[in-house]
């Protein structure tokens, strides 16, 4: 029991980090990022080839994952999404634009990085035995550490920092926003590059764990759309508390059903189109938009 | 002239809004617009502040000249709006939402003489600070707007419609309160109201505004007696 507990806690804090860049973005420009899960394997990627390949410090290596998709998320904003958004006001231009995106970034992932598994050297070794109730590696528990700290991080800076304010406004009302002066292309461009920083940051992150390959693009971006609608689009609660009931469900999910075989995200998913046919604006969404 | 609006065309999807409209006020002015819903009103003040992209015309501010400008910029020149339907940001708040109107504004001591002004002026405000702005009652969702306008510190504000859809005693109570902005802190005004009686009797001067067109201005406490006026915008003798 607390082993699940323990796995649905470690999952969840990783999910939940998805979740909220997905769900910033959502909320800033209206646009379901369908590239999220390939912003999230260029950040592993990254980290593995400072880490990895060139035996930089781990935490150095985190930090050019964040860097590089915080300015691959600028660009594409800059150049893709916001003049999209200012020419065609219908939501499925944008929308096949992210699909696009993510072949795009499928593709650039192959060429510059290629095909391969790429794991990396252990940050820390040993193995926590809580007297049999709850094993888990120490490297495991560091990144849990490192994601809540990042979550932790990210709601202070969206509450108490005068650009997180900024971004919330634009979120909740973009005319009166920009009435207070607050100025919308700058600023949609700063919420796509912390969203995609965050997805780049989990990437980092959990190379250390599962490593990166190419095809893990497409299922984290599926997670984290699966997370927004359990917790609710555009709201930054109901991103974290998606996160972690994925995180659990999927714990809980292994210890239990395993032995039914490879069936746990199928019940997931039935579970899921069952709830959002009762509540389809998710747990913390706003039914009135 | 603080404010210059020069033969002004707006359009929306081809649907003209505004075709042609001339109007100034000068410093430490209260100028009311008043007219009928659909009007073409609030499309004023959205071309003021950059909301809205003219056709054709030329807006300026303190002699320079801001039409094509983003909003941004046009409200960092001192310009602050309060728009139509009390937008506030519902999930902030009301602290949030008022620190909001200062984000062009620098010098933490500074504004927070501001806010306290605000809530000196709209004490019911500080009772809530920390509540979330989209639970306020109607009343203190406008006292809200207006002050969360207040604290950039405008050298003009543009109010569209305060008084819509508040109760009858707090139309008062905001009435008195735009008197004093202009009067007690020297902000130009210039007011969009459906309450022509309201607008009329609390401004320096008025245009009434038909379907994209000035068709009548000039001092409102003139316009108040005005037989045109008084048929079309203040319902016969009341
Ligand atoms: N966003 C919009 N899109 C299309 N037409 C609009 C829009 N906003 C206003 N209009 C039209 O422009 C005209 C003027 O509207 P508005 O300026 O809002 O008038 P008022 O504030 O006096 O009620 C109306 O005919 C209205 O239907
Ligand atoms: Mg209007």
């Amino acid at each position: 029991m607390e082993q699940v507990m323990a796995n649905g806690v470690y999952l969840g804090s990783q999910y939940a980090m998805i979740a909220l860049g997905l769900t910033l973005i959502f909320a800033l420009m209206n646009v379901l990022n369908f590239a999220h899960g390939q912003m999230y394997v260029i950040g592993g990627f990254v980290t593995y080839t400072f880490y990895g390949q060139f035996g930089l410090p781990f935490v150095l290596a985190l930090l050019m994952s964040c860097v590089t998709l915080a300015i691959l998320g600028a660009l594409i904003e800059k150049f893709l999404f916001g003049p999209v958004i200012r020419r065609s006001s219908r939501e499925e231009s944008t929308m096949l634009l992210a699909a696009g995106l993510a072949f795009l970034l499928d593709a650039m992932i192959l060429l510059v990085f290629g095909e391969k598994q790429r794991g990396v050297p252990k940050i820390v070794d040993g193995v926590l035995n809580w007297d049999f109730r709850i094993i888990m590696p120490y490297d495991r528990i560091l990144i849990c550490f490192l994601a809540m700290v990042s979550i932790a991080a990210f709601i202070a800076f969206m509450q108490f920092s005068k650009t997180g304010r900024a971004l919330r406004a634009l979120a909740q009302d973009r005319d009166a926003a920009q009435l207070m002066g607050v100025n919308v292309n700058r600023y949609s461009m700063i919420g796509f590059a912390l969203g995609a920083m965050l997805a780049g940051l989990v990437g980092g992150l959990l190379v250390t764990i599962t490593g990166v390959n190419l095809g893990m693009g497409g299922p984290t971006s599926i997670k984290a759309f699966m997370m927004v609608m359990i917790g609710g689009a555009g709201v930054i609660s109901g991103a974290i508390l998606g996160g972690f009931i994925l995180g659990m469900l999927e714990a809980v999910g292994l210890a239990v059903l395993s032995q039914y075989g490879d069936i746990t995200y199928l019940v997931i998913f039935v579970a899921l189109m069952i709830f959002l046919a009762i509540r389809p604006q998710g747990l913390m969404g706003k039914p009135w938009g | 002239m603080l404010l210059k609006f020069e033969d002004v065309k707006l359009y929306y999807d081809r649907v003209f809004a505004l075709r042609g409209v001339t109007l100034d006020l000068a410093e430490g002015e209260t100028v009311a617009l008043i007219g009928a819903n659909g009007a073409g009103k609030s499309s004023i003040l959205r071309a003021i502040t950059g909301l809205s992209k003219i056709e054709s015309g030329s807006i300026s501010f303190r002699g320079e000249r801001i039409d094509g400008r983003d909003p941004a910029s046009i409200v960092g020149m001192g310009i602050a709006m309060v728009p139509e339907g009390r937008r506030v940001f519902p999930y902030m708040s009301v602290k949030d939402n008022l620190m909001m109107g200062a984000f062009t504004r620098s010098g933490r001591a500074d504004i927070r003489r501001s806010l306290d002004g605000v809530l000196e002026r709209f004490p019911r405000l500080q009772e809530r600070l920390r509540q979330s702005a989209g639970t306020l009652s109607g009343g203190e969702q406008q006292m809200l707007v207006i002050g969360r306008a207040l604290m950039a510190r405008p050298k003009l504000l543009l109010l569209d419609e305060p008084s819509l859809g508040i109760a009858p005693k707090l139309v008062q109570d905001i009435a008195r309160s735009i008197v004093r902005i202009n009067r007690d802190d020297g902000v130009s005004v210039l007011l969009v109201e459906q309450n022509s009686r309201m607008a009329l009797s609390i401004s320096h001067r008025a245009y009434a505004i038909t379907t994209g067109n000035v068709v009548i201005s000039g001092e409102s406490r003139k316009l108040l007696n005005d037989s045109r006026i008084k048929a079309a915008y203040l319902g016969g003798a009341v």
